[in-house]
């Protein structure tokens, strides 16, 4: 993304030039319009005066006057709608920084949430235990007294075995070798709680004749330290993912993820909220793709496999915010509709409450679950038992509450090629 | 072969229904917007011609019957090119569009309603929303309009007394009340929380028993032809919300226009977005920036746009160039009077002085000199250069781009957008 500014751009480093895109203001309240938080509940008074009315009196040595800014969901819609070129959202993540860094605190919840690889690896280890704990009503009920993590919220059981320990232990002996070759980035989530997710989209590449790299020194993208406040650590996370990706990306690989949120990290986020402007970071943002945008491209290249069986059916399907800010628009769309049969219904909606870690807290549950309504009304009034959405987190606030069974695109892809047998272990 | 047919270029009106047009025309359409356009900020009505001569008091009732004289004083106005034809075919094709969906528009081009503003001023429109339709001030007879406390860009008893004293023939009353929950007491609300708010049975109850007990009913036991409410009577369940204000009123209900942002052009706008969304399989870049565009012997070739990790070109046989005037961005200022179009470098009709800029009153019923700026065009939509010649014969101009399209005057406004939007379609589909 460039920025629409007036000030000298060559003098300034990306992170003020977000700052100073608050001059491009002119209060026509668009955003407020489109501010799913601001238009459920008054503790967020809106991006306009959180963003660009507020970050004039954000002086870098001075504390933070109104800490409203931290309702802000990240969902970004502020920043896709505004006319006029104001970075709305971006401006909000660093005044919640800003913030934190401030209090000198953490919340011990934030510091959890933000660290999903931990979380993931210690729950995986322990699956049975950890997924009895997790569904146990009481226990969540201390925990939401002890650490405001929402009792209701949804949280999806660990898998026993990480995808990782499935590559190393399956996949690598018997992976398709070709000079056709591209890269996986697998986040969080498919590595300890959707795994399955993860094979699909090997099997889906796989059957592309794509060859699968799966880095073993990948970590978690960041995201999450990064909207829960911790930057430097999301910056650690980010650097040890160029350096793992790079060396793909000089030779001409591409980076394939099925995390809208994950990719997004890689494409922008690094650059515009973590300040992170190197060659290096440029290029494996340029390399990545989400695996729809990737797929599509072949189809439209010609060189798809159309060899899909038949699935008759009317699927409702949502896009994240984070795949919103990708500025590819909704290649899922087109390409499950080359399914024979498939008629894919884009719901209305910007964001589905979750975004990302935030539904998950005590104070801001009933906020995502508002937020969300209109979109689980209309998923409900499809009466489809299936829905398809392309993020993690927002797969499984949606799924607990409308009840439908979420889905990836790429699982949809999967199912049609007839593949959903692939490395057996996959969600029933 | 190009990757598409056709590239449009901004999300304002002009921009949504060439692409929902060209796109139910079975074109291979993208649509790509930096930003929603300003049917956010506007009424979500259409107005084609209100005042003519322009300091004017009189509405006009049937645009056609002033435009001759209109465009004889501003010979250089959009409607010139477009003719009064694409103006007819622009306003017929909008309203089989929008009302498609549920979206329930009514009027024509013979006839302008003449609604009430939302400070009781007279706005005369073609095409609105039944809501505000049902407005109509011609009508006559009595009205209750209801104000909520929490709704401070709203005040009822402003729009009553102006209406009154115009001596239009409707007499209105006005009452202000507490908003139920979860709205009441919280004087921050927003028009858009309080359309979600009206979505629900319990809201509306609570609301109508209000206006029921208010004192202006009870004291005077006087029944009123219709009741106005500001324009917040549901977003996504509107049809359902108006049918069951007057269901449990048992009057005719209507919405006036409130201060932005928009719930008319919210409303306008998703249905559009959505429609386009369906047809064209989500082929819609929204909050991407068009950054460059290049010209060669006559044609462009690609424009390149910014997504989140790359610049990247794309390519199509014809390009719409619909991102509006300076407030929507497709006119960029700097303080030394310059005015340039960022994508093309298109030549700018415009005064370098940048004290000529501005009248002296803000309301100047001729408008500010700069909102007159824009490209010009042909009539077959393409720009052209000071010399009228053509400089791209597959990109064309729709909506506030085009130099003379000032709203202000005269209310040509939306009517603009459309007409230039019919021309279009003729040019590309042939
Ligand atoms: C406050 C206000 C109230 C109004 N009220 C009324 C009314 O009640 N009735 C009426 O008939 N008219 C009204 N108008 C006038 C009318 O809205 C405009 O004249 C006209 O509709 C402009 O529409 P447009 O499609 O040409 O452009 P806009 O609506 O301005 O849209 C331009 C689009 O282009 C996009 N864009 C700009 N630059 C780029 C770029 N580089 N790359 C990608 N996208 C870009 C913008 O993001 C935006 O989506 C009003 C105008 C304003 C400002």
């Amino acid at each position: 993304m460039t920025t629409q500014s007036n000030v000298d751009e060559v003098t300034l480093s990306i992170w003020d030039q977000v700052q100073y895109t608050a001059d491009l203001c002119v209060k026509c309240n668009i955003c407020t319009s489109f501010c799913t938080v601001a238009n459920v509940t008054d503790l967020f008074p809106g991006p306009k005066f959180v963003g660009p009315q507020a970050q004039r009196f954000r002086n870098p040595h001075e504390i933070s006057v109104d800490s409203s800014v931290d309702y802000c969901s990240g969902c970004g819609v502020c920043t896709l709608v505004c006319p006029h070129g104001v970075k709305v959202m971006e401006m909000n993540a660093k005044a919640r920084y800003k913030l934190y860094k401030e209090k000198k605190w953490l919340p011990i919840r934030n510091r959890m949430m933000g660290r999903t690889d931990l979380v993931g690896a210690l729950g995986s280890a322990f699956a049975p235990i950890a997924n009895a704990v997790l569904s146990n009503g009481p226990i969540r009920q201390v925990v939401e007294t002890v650490f405001d993590v929402h009792r209701h919220a949804a949280f999806p059981p660990f898998s026993f075995e990480t995808f990782q320990g499935w590559c190393k232990k399956v996949h690598k002996k018997s992976k398709l070798v070709s000079d056709k070759r591209v890269v996986f980035f697998h986040g969080c989530s498919i590595n300890y709680y959707e795994p399955y997710l993860g094979k699909a989209a090997i099997a889906v590449l796989e059957h592309n004749g794509y060859e699968v790299i799966v880095p073993e020194d990948q970590v978690c993208c960041g995201l999450p330290l990064l909207s829960n406040g911790e930057f430097d650590a999301a910056r650690d996370k980010a650097h040890t993912n160029i350096d793992s990706l790079v060396k793909y990306a000089h030779q001409g690989y591409r980076i394939v993820g099925t995390s809208a949120s994950c990719t997004l990290s890689l494409k922008s986020d690094y650059k515009h909220i973590l300040d992170i402007d190197t060659a290096d970071s440029e290029l494996v943002a340029r390399q990545t793709y989400d695996i729809s945008e990737f797929l599509l491209e072949l189809a439209e290249a010609g060189t798809l496999k159309t060899d899909f069986n038949p699935i008759e059916a009317t699927f409702p399907y949502h896009s994240p915010c984070q795949l919103k800010t990708h500025n590819i628009g909704f290649p899922a769309i087109e390409l499950m509709e080359m399914i024979p049969g498939v008629t894919i219904k884009h719901m209305q909606a910007d964001c589905c409450g979750q975004a990302g870690t935030y539904g998950y807290k005590k104070e801001k549950y009933q906020i995502a679950m508002d937020v969300g309504k209109p979109l689980f009304d209309q998923i409900l009034e499809t009466g489809s038992k299936v829905a398809i959405c392309d993020s993690e987190t927002c797969r499984w606030h949606i799924g607990k509450a409308t009840g439908a069974k979420m889905i990836h695109p790429v699982e949809l892809l999967a199912q049609a090629y007839g593949l959903l047998n692939y490395g057996k272990t996959t969600k029933s | 072969m190009n990757k598409y047919d056709v590239v449009v270029i901004g999300a304002g009106l002009g921009g949504l229904t060439v692409a929902c047009q060209l796109a139910q025309a079975n074109k291979k359409v993208l649509l790509v917007s930096s930003g929603a356009g300003t049917l956010l900020l506007a009424s979500g009505c259409v107005d084609v011609l209100g005042f003519q001569p322009m300091d004017s008091r009189e509405p006009i009732k049937n645009p056609l019957d002033k435009m001759a004289t209109f465009l004889t004083e501003n010979p250089n106005h959009p409607y010139t090119f477009t003719g009064q034809e694409n103006m007819e075919t622009g306003l017929n094709a909008f309203l089989q569009l929008v009302n498609r969906s549920s979206l329930n528009y009514q009027g024509s081009v013979h006839r302008n309603w003449l609604l009430p503003s939302g400070i009781g001023a007279i706005h005369p429109t073609c095409l609105a929303p039944l809501s505000l339709a049902n407005g109509d001030l011609s009508k006559g007879g009595t009205m209750l309009l209801v104000g909520f406390k929490e709704l401070r860009d709203f005040y009822p008893m402003l729009v009553s007394q102006n209406l009154n004293e115009q001596k239009l023939g409707v007499q209105a009353d006005a009452v202000t009340i507490d908003a139920p929950a979860p709205i009441g007491g919280n004087m921050n609300v927003t028009p858009i929380e309080l359309a979600r708010a009206f979505e629900k049975a319990d809201f509306r109850r609570e609301v109508v028993k209000a206006i029921k007990n208010s004192k202006v009913i009870k004291s005077s036991g006087k029944g009123y032809d219709r009741f106005g409410f500001p324009s917040v009577l549901g977003l996504n369940r509107h049809a359902e919300v108006l049918a069951d204000l007057e269901k449990q009123l048992g009057k005719t209900v209507f919405e006036i226009s409130t201060l932005p942002p928009s719930v008319p052009g919210r409303r306008l706008f998703e249905g559009l977005r959505q429609t386009f969304l369906q047809l064209a399989k989500g082929r819609f870049l929204m909050g991407t920036k068009v950054v460059d565009g290049t010209i060669e012997k006559g044609r462009v070739t690609q424009i390149r746009i910014d997504t989140a990790s790359e610049l990247k070109t794309i390519k199509a046989d014809h390009y719409v160039l619909a991102t509006g005037g300076i407030f929507g961005g497709g006119l960029q200022t700097d303080l030394t009077g310059k005015i340039w179009e960022p994508i093309f470098g298109l030549p700018v009709v415009s005064n370098s002085d940048r004290h000529t800029w501005f009248a002296d009153g803000f309301l100047e019923p001729q408008g500010q000199p700069v909102n007159q700026y824009g490209v010009k065009i042909n009539a077959q939509m393409n720009p052209v250069d000071e010399s009228n010649q053509p400089l791209s014969e597959n990109l064309y101009l729709v909506g506030a781009i085009i130099a003379n399209s000032d709203w202000t005057r005269g209310r040509a406004g939306e009517g603009v957008g459309l007409a230039t939007a019919a021309a279009v379609i003729k040019q590309i589909s042939g």
